[in-house]
């Protein structure tokens, strides 16, 4: 590792300025847990770091909206602060479900919501399981503001549609009445391994028959992708072994899986056919 | 318990001499070494398996501000003319000479007096290379037209490996056999013959400490500050490098943070030293984590075993075939050739007994001894072997042990008879572990439960020395001098122990001199299993050797014999002041006799037999292959338990290494490529992969001729481990997998191809 400017701004007009340069070796960061990886495997050489950590109200916090119960969570929430939040506890229980297998508590200590999405690892666990809760980013840069779905922060292996001088602010997760989530890690080496496959579910049933529902599976292929077919096999539906049958069918057709040191493309497949009908079964019967 | 236990300082579990230093960060280790002018050594290594070397440009990497030097084999031989070294072949260059043998071989080495600056120096640096075809695979290997070396250059440095000559014109480094009776006759008089091939893969050792070496040369002489589990080698063999005589190499080593067989023989030293006396500065050289795995690793072997078994269950005849993969470099691959060759046939009473095992060199990156010496890879292999014959003949497959195991008193294959070997009663503890005669529940639907058990033995490196020295002081207070080096595994403690207990002296109070050549005397390497026997023996004479010149000190001074006058007066009496030492010596090197080069056979081939038993049980969902460890049961023969509570630690230890390499970790090639060198891509299991109940216990037994009946404990756990899962899947799942690691994938496969429905290949 070489050296390296580290500046902290505190403002986002500072921050604007430090950033605002054509050149790919002066990055933002949260945690920087997954940016240390990657410098000290000489992967990125960095010329300048920005600090986020310093930016203040609009980047931190959890709170619930007092309208409609959504959250808006700060892009510098470590991982920690959600896993221990009483309020993400009782209405979003899936994120405390996830943490418990993620990473570990030195890097849930550190690692922030804002980092783990500008990443664009599709390995990562929280991606899928924000994309399933319809959570949606808000983006700042020099000229603006945006909100887009978490899942369109993605657009291929570690590439996102962020430009130079976008900072995620937050993300906003509505809290959806009626809707049960769950997070499936698949790992097939070390129980502690990533994923060979992650599955964020979500599903609003009533009875056995599902009303609506997001299936986004990640680690299996190059970005954290929607199951569109498979939703559609299932949604309006009542389940039965054959329906989850078709929906693990459609799962395994509609995405391009790559062979890897976790397990051959054909594997995963299987995998994913048999873990989707398991999740599903198990979250309408919940 | 045994008899023993009532002795004051031997079956007592005190607490680690270094324990307290540990923990609150004190302890040296050579990581935290900084001498004065020192320089940061960082390696530029091949990207290519087999390739002659057609330039190497350094201009860019010389140009970086704060680089001393980069070097390459040319400057090296400038000061070591013969540059080669190894421990069976001096087959392995300092720095790659004119062709490299393995992605990951060290080409350069940029020099500078920041580590950060010398690591970016090196990325600068280029090679341009003429490719050669490469080989992989060990049976590939055994006869491929591509050599991996066009000349073979045995060291005959160890008395067992001084018959090698490696065959010339193949792979081959070595070939060991063993011929009991006659093979063909028994497979001929056979009720039935089982043939079946077995594969282990290639792991590596992952020490916490990765690989770190200080040179610091003057003229005529060098000073090694290192991490290693055998400084005497070390020395022997940089001072054959430089020509010089033993006494002007100096090797320190203080603790180390694991080992494993990984940091034997040479290691980073040869390069350090070569570098020191280029630079003539004091130049460190400290791994990454990920740098580990081109440094030493574990053999992969195909093992082909033949049995003839009568139709009531005896095995008369058996023959062993096991292809060692032993990388770019011989290492001490030929010792695992030689000493899991010689029990590659099981703890096994049979008759007819052929062993051909061949240590081959490929294109991959060095394997050389992990903890086990080769003993875990034989025992995958003849103990699936061992259940599947039973499954066929419709046997028990305890009682078919039972029926061949190989009794006390009983010649091995080799002809060496079982003395002090407790492997009936290590098997029958573990099965009293598994609550074997109660029944188990087999699962329903489509999770299924199953358990198996193995069992496995192994030889210990033979001939081999151990010196060492206690030194009492002028107040009585005691320093042992020893080469053992204390990597985790409890040394220190447990050799203050066995001193402590002839002295009859408290082990706490007693001072460890650790390894220094100018300073501790000769020990052959802190190295299979052999330190509590060779070490200890060694200590307890050393201390005896005291204990009888106090004695005679006693007697010169005209007290009564039997006095009870401490020390430091009987010193005191004699110099008229606080003065003096008692300086008791030891020497110990067990009973060997070399085996018959044609047949392997000998009467005494080891010193004592390490001997492991291991049982599991396993729940495996058949619809995805996803398996658990429910139970996981290891037992050991370690004679004696010096340090109770420590043993326990290393079979623990030794036992969850071994799960490692049974379930997780695999070190995957693609066209010579190592493709997950790193901790987030090659899995050594954590917390959350223990088995839910995870028992280790050792049997009440003694070694005769050990200290205070004490043997060694360090491997004893990784042999039976694999097979045991191994049987308790195919248990469960009514097949066997004949190739480690045992993933979920492998068992889904199984299944599937079973069931005619083949998963598509990748």
């Amino acid at each position: 590792m070489t050296s390296f400017d580290l500046v902290e701004p505190e403002t986002l007009e500072d921050a604007f300025k430090w950033l605002g340069v054509d050149d790919s070796s002066v990055r933002p960061f949260g945690g920087g847990t997954a940016l240390m990886l990657m410098m000290k495997a000489q992967l990125f050489t960095p010329v300048r770091l920005v600090s986020l950590r310093k930016l203040g109200r609009q980047f931190e916090g959890i709170e619930r909206s007092s309208n409609d119960g959504s959250f808006r969570i700060g892009a510098m929430t470590t991982f920690s602060q959600l896993e221990h939040s009483p309020e993400i506890r009782a209405h979003l229980p899936v994120i405390t479900q996830t943490m418990k297998t993620l990473a570990n508590v030195r890097v849930r200590n550190v690692a922030t919501v804002g980092g783990n999405l500008a990443h664009g690892d599709p390995h990562l666990d929280l991606p899928p399981v924000w994309m399933a809760l319809d959570a949606s980013a808000t983006i700042v840069n020099s000229s603006g503001t945006r909100t887009i779905p978490v899942g369109d922060i993605f657009s291929g292996y570690y590439e996102t549609t962020l430009e130079q001088g976008d900072l995620i602010a937050e993300l906003r997760v509505p809290v959806r009445p009626g809707w049960r989530s769950r997070y499936i890690k698949v790992t097939t080496r070390a129980e502690h391994d990533w994923p060979a496959l992650g599955i964020g579910l979500s599903l609003h049933a009533e009875g056995r028959v599902i009303k609506d529902l997001r299936i986004v599976l990640s680690a299996a292929i190059d970005k954290p992708t929607r199951l569109i077919g498979a939703e559609n096999v299932l949604r309006g539906k009542e389940i039965d072994d054959a329906l989850l049958k078709r929906a693990g069918e459609a799962a395994a057709d509609e995405t391009h899986i790559e062979t890897d040191n976790r397990g051959s493309a054909p594997y995963k497949k299987h995998l994913l056919r048999v873990h989707i009908a398991r999740a599903v079964s198990a979250l309408v019967t919940e | 318990m045994d008899a023993v236990t009532a002795s004051p300082n031997i079956g007592r579990s005190i607490p680690r001499l270094e324990a307290n230093d540990k923990v609150t960060g004190r302890i040296e280790y050579i990581h935290h070494l900084r001498l004065p002018g020192m320089l940061y050594g960082k390696i530029f290594r091949s990207n290519v398996p087999h390739a002659r070397i057609k330039s190497v440009d350094v201009s860019a990497a010389e140009a970086v501000e704060g680089v001393f030097q980069v070097v390459t084999i040319d400057d090296i031989r400038k000061v070591i003319p013969h540059p080669y070294y190894g421990p069976a072949f001096h087959d392995q260059p300092i720095l790659a000479d004119g062709k490299v043998r393995f992605a990951g071989e060290p080409v350069a080495v940029v020099l500078a007096t920041d580590k950060r600056i010398a690591e970016q120096a090196a990325a600068l640096i280029v090679a341009e290379y003429e490719d050669l075809p490469g080989v992989f695979d060990e049976v590939d290997a055994m006869t491929s037209q591509t050599l991996v070396h066009d000349e073979l250059k045995p060291a005959a440095t160890f008395p067992d490996l001084q018959h090698l000559k490696g065959r010339k014109g193949t792979n081959i480094a070595l070939d060991y056999h063993l011929v009991r009776g006659d093979v063909e006759e028994g497979f001929a008089k056979a009720d039935h013959v089982f043939e079946h091939v077995f594969r282990t893969q290639q792991v590596m050792h992952t020490p916490m400490e990765p690989f770190v070496s200080v040179a610091d040369a003057q003229d005529g002489s060098v000073t090694l500050h290192t991490a290693s589990q055998g400084p005497s080698f070390v020395r022997i063999e940089i001072a054959r490098l430089l020509g010089l005589p033993e006494n002007r190499v100096r090797v320190r080593v203080p603790h180390l943070g694991g080992g494993f067989g990984g940091k034997l023989y040479i290691k980073l030293e040869a390069l350090v030293t070569a570098l020191s006396m280029v630079a003539r500065r004091p130049v460190k050289i400290a791994l990454t984590m990920e740098e580990q795995f081109f440094m030493v690793t574990r053999h992969p072997c195909t093992f082909t075993i033949k049995s003839g078994v009568n139709k009531d269950g005896r095995i008369i005849a058996r023959h062993c075939e096991v292809v060692w993969n032993g990388g770019a470099y011989a290492d001490i691959g030929p010792r695992v050739t030689q000493k899991a060759g010689f029990t590659s046939a099981g703890p096994y009473d049979i008759e007819n007994v052929l062993i051909d095992s061949y240590a081959v060199y490929t294109n991959r990156p060095p394997c050389g001894a992990l903890r086990g010496f080769g003993a875990p890879q034989t025992a995958w292999a003849y103990e699936c072997h061992t259940d599947m014959i039973a499954e066929a003949l419709g046997l028990d497959k305890i009682e078919f042990r039972r029926m061949n195991i190989l009794r006390e008193g009983r010649p091995q294959a080799s002809g060496t008879p079982m003395v002090d070997a407790a492997v009936e009663q290590a098997m029958d503890h573990t099965l009293d572990l598994m609550n074997w005669k109660l029944p188990f529940d087999r699962g329903s639907g489509k999770i299924r439960r199953g358990r198996g058990v193995a069992i496995g033995f192994k030889g210990i490196t033979a001939p081999t020395t151990s010196v060492a020295i206690v030194n009492l002081y002028g107040d009585g207070s005691c320093a042992l001098y020893i080469g053992t080096v204390d990597m985790g595994q409890g040394s220190d403690t447990v050799m203050a122990q066995i001193a402590a207990e002839v002295l009859n002296i408290d082990p706490a109070a007693i001072k460890i001199i650790h390894p220094d050549t100018d300073v501790t005397p000769y020990d052959m390497g802190t190295l299979g299993s052999r330190s509590t026997y060779h070490m200890g023996t060694a200590v307890r004479l050393a201390a005896e050797d005291a204990k009888a010149k106090i004695a005679a000190l006693a007697a010169e001074l005209g007290l009564p014999e039997g006095t009870n006058a401490p020390l430091a007066e009987l010193l005191r009496r004699k110099y008229g002041m606080q003065a003096g030492n008692i300086i008791g010596t030891g020497s110990f090197i067990p009973d060997y006799q070399k085996p018959d080069t044609k047949t392997g056979q000998t009467i005494k081939g080891t010193p004592f037999w390490g001997v492991g038993a291991s049982g599991a049980e396993v729940e495996v969902d058949t619809e995805t292959g996803h398996f658990t460890i429910t139970k996981l049961v290891n037992v050991a023969d370690v004679g004696t338990a010096i340090n109770p509570k420590m043993v326990l630690q290393q079979l623990s230890g030794a036992a969850i290494m071994q799960l490692g390499f049974t379930t997780t970790e695999n070190m995957v090639f693609r066209d010579g490529q190592l493709t997950n060198g790193s901790l987030a891509d090659y899995k050594i299991p954590n917390l959350l992969d223990m088995p839910r109940e995870f028992i280790n216990d050792y049997t009440q037994s003694r070694q005769k001729d050990g200290p205070f009946g004490a043997k060694g404990a360090g491997e004893s756990t990784t042999i039976a481990l694999s097979p045991a899962i191994g049987n308790a899947i195919a248990d469960a799942i009514g097949l066997f997998l004949p190739d480690l690691p045992i993933t979920p994938e492998s068992i889904f496969r199984a299944l599937q191809d079973a069931n005619g429905t083949p998963l598509a290949g990748e």
